[in-house]
């Protein structure tokens, strides 16, 4: 067969073709995703998103969506500049959460025995699924960093809270208080995370009371609004073809 | 013959696949914490662990054994390694095959991170709940920020029974008893799998259409718009506005279900309580001190005074947690673990009681293969080649005292 005549032979097997394509193509760019992404959340987000006595008001809330937004957007910019397909973010958080519940589950749990309702990932979806709707309507990278990036930053908490809350009910334990989630980190022991790593409630905001969570939502939002740029950037880099002649876009 | 060579190639490189696959079926368990990898001189230099004992070496699942005893905050503390301002009480185990029930320095609940001073005792217990049956080296151990883990000296532990039975039951504030083990997991897995639900009805609203090919075509011919319908627009605005509205009820929902909630509780504990040791009436002068590698020994030339008012002798040499004891002097009594404890390891040029007034000059002599073990002689090869450790002295009524000795070490190679 020539260069020039067609791998197909009707419009049929062009489609059927052209569907073994996209579930090929999404199968790689899902386990590719898991893999970069996880890889990049565990070093920039880690201990905030193992465990759940690092699930605080401040610095999770502040740091989780900050390092968390950046493979949505580079995806978002790939599959929607090129294929006008609004599911960049949350195909990466799902393919993040999956590698994590696998992680924890094979990991953490099966490993090492640390229970799950003690290191389950945090949930990044209800940021991601706004983030894709606001691409969509909007076709603007602009309206999507500061629209989409906001939202992703205010939804972290309230989306996560269902869960965590039940792990911030007090205890008093041997004449000291504190929520379960600190008593499950000092229970289960690890040896290789001293008390003194965890950064949580640290800081210099202290004139808001006890509603600290808001307002770290806020400045995350406006930070996910800049990294979203710049990330949006990144995958738009990554998603150039100037390798493939005759097409230089 | 390149038919043979071809052949021994191919031979040889399916012989490796299989060793390399063999040896993935052989992966023994890591039991230990690289206590012996440590730096010999942050061992013998920072905090010195005694007193110590385990209170059970067999322990059935759920119940429980405690670690205590006392440590020095050594004084000579080396330069390299940060100063405990900040440190934390750990307990050197592989993952939680127990659970920290409780933890104590001076009595007070160390949940926490804890400063210390330097030259200070204290007295410190931990309390362990068995969780996961099987053999265990318990260590103590302090963490110290900017200096690393130090771990103290370990003990085979061996839990029985099956770690299903396994409880922690706990209290709240607001009266409701829960197992910590298993709490909210139920309603963990629920939260996670809606929104993954959610998440995939959003994917495969898109994915059940062509995706790759076709969008690439209509994109590059200048055709996008055509790709995002008015019905597209109205699902997303749905999924957009439902997820908020989802967010928003849970968490009002959630609020109402736990009306009383509280941040995470951190903050350093200072002032801890410190242990009084009785005062030593004894002073020792360091002359010289050498470590005779091929004998696996350390010699100390001391200059010993005694300014009190009761004989005293010499029985025993503590560093890093190896003991040498003089058995005419001293015997432990404790069960301390065998490879840290030369029971016949000290011997004194002239041990014979040392009267109230009297200054002598004494070779002291470390021997024990533990040198070698413990991989303490490897401090020859340290950055600040001086050692310390603990000298204990008893005098005739049985009492002891504790003095510390820190001096430089020349090694000898002949």
């Amino acid at each position: 067969m020539s260069a020039s005549q067609s791998a197909v032979r009707s419009r049929a097997e062009a489609v059927q073709v052209s569907r073994t394509f996209d579930w090929m193509i999404l199968f790689t760019l899902f386990v590719t995703v898991l893999g970069g992404y996880h890889i990049h959340y565990m070093l920039t987000g880690g201990d905030w998103d193992f465990w759940t006595d690092w699930k605080d008001r401040r610095l999770w809330v502040t740091v989780a969506p900050i390092v968390s937004i950046t493979f949505p957007a580079a995806v978002q910019a790939c599959l929607w500049w090129r294929y006008k397909l609004p599911v960049g973010a949350t195909v990466s958080v799902v393919a993040l959460m999956l590698g994590e519940w696998i992680n924890r589950y094979m990991n953490f749990w099966g490993w090492t025995y640390f229970p799950v309702n003690f290191v389950f990932p945090s949930n990044l979806i209800p940021g991601a699924i706004v983030l894709d709707v606001v691409l969509m309507l909007g076709n603007s990278m602009t309206l999507t960093a500061v629209v989409g990036g906001l939202a992703y930053g205010l939804l972290f908490y309230p989306g996560n809270w269902p869960v965590i809350a039940p792990l911030h009910v007090p205890v008093e334990y041997n004449g000291m208080m504190m929520t379960l989630a600190d008593l499950q980190g000092y229970h289960y022991v690890r040896t290789g995370t001293p008390e003194y790593i965890r950064m949580v409630e640290k800081g210099t905001l202290r004139t808001f009371g006890k509603d600290v969570a808001p307002v770290s939502a806020f400045f995350s939002g406006f930070v996910s609004i800049i990294i979203y740029f710049l990330w949006h950037f990144f995958g738009r880099w990554f998603a150039k073809t100037d390798f493939i002649a005759d097409d230089a876009s | 013959m390149k038919i043979i060579k071809d052949k021994v190639a191919k031979l040889s490189f399916v012989a490796l696949l299989i060793t390399m696959t063999a040896a993935m079926f052989y992966a023994p368990t890591a039991s230990a914490h690289g206590e012996k990898s440590q730096a010999a001189f942050m061992r013998m230099r920072t905090i010195h662990w005694f007193d110590l004992n385990w209170s059970k070496e067999e322990v059935p699942v759920n119940d429980t054994m405690t670690i205590s005893g006392k440590f020095l905050v050594f004084a000579g503390w080396p330069e390299t390694v940060d100063k405990p301002e900040v440190s934390f009480l750990n307990i050197g185990i592989p993952g939680p095959v127990f659970i920290r029930a409780g933890s104590w320095i001076g009595g007070q609940l160390v949940p926490r991170s804890v400063s210390l001073e330097l030259g200070e005792v204290y007295e410190f217990k931990v309390l362990l709940k068995a969780r996961r049956p099987g053999d265990w080296h318990v260590h103590s151990m302090m963490n110290v920020q900017g200096g690393g883990p130090i771990i103290g000296p370990g003990k085979w532990v061996t839990i029985t029974g099956s770690m299903s039975e396994f409880v922690n039951p706990v209290t709240t504030l607001t009266g409701q008893t829960i197992d910590l083990e298993t709490y909210g997991l139920d309603n963990v897995y629920f939260w996670h799998a809606v929104w993954f639900a959610i998440a995939i009805a959003w994917l495969m609203f898109w994915f059940k259409r062509p995706i790759f090919v076709p969008r690439h075509i209509a994109v590059s011919t200048g055709k996008a718009d055509t790709l995002i319908s008015a019905g597209d627009k109205k699902v997303g605005m749905l999924f957009a506005v439902g997820t908020m509205v989802i967010v928003a009820a849970s968490m009002g929902a959630t609020n109402e279900k736990y009306p009383v909630t509280t941040p995470l509780q951190a903050g350093l504990l200072r002032g801890m309580k410190t242990y009084q040791m009785p005062e030593a009436t004894v002073s020792v002068k360091v002359d010289d001190a050498t470590y005779r590698v091929p004998g696996r020994a350390m010699q100390m030339t001391l200059t010993i005074t005694n300014n009190g008012d009761s004989a005293v002798r010499l029985g025993e040499f503590n560093t890093a947690g190896v003991r040498f004891l003089d058995p005419a002097v001293h015997e432990d009594e404790t069960a301390y673990p065998d490879d840290l404890l030369a029971e016949e390891g000290l011997t004194v040029s002239d041990n014979s009681p040392l009267a109230p007034g009297e200054t002598r000059t004494v070779e002291v002599t470390a021997s024990d293969a533990a040198w070698e073990v413990y991989r303490l002689a490897d401090l020859i090869y340290d950055p600040d080649s001086r050692f310390a450790g603990l000298l204990f002295f008893w005098d005739e009524s049985g009492n002891r005292q504790l003095v510390t000795v820190d001096a430089p070490l020349i090694p000898s190679f002949i």
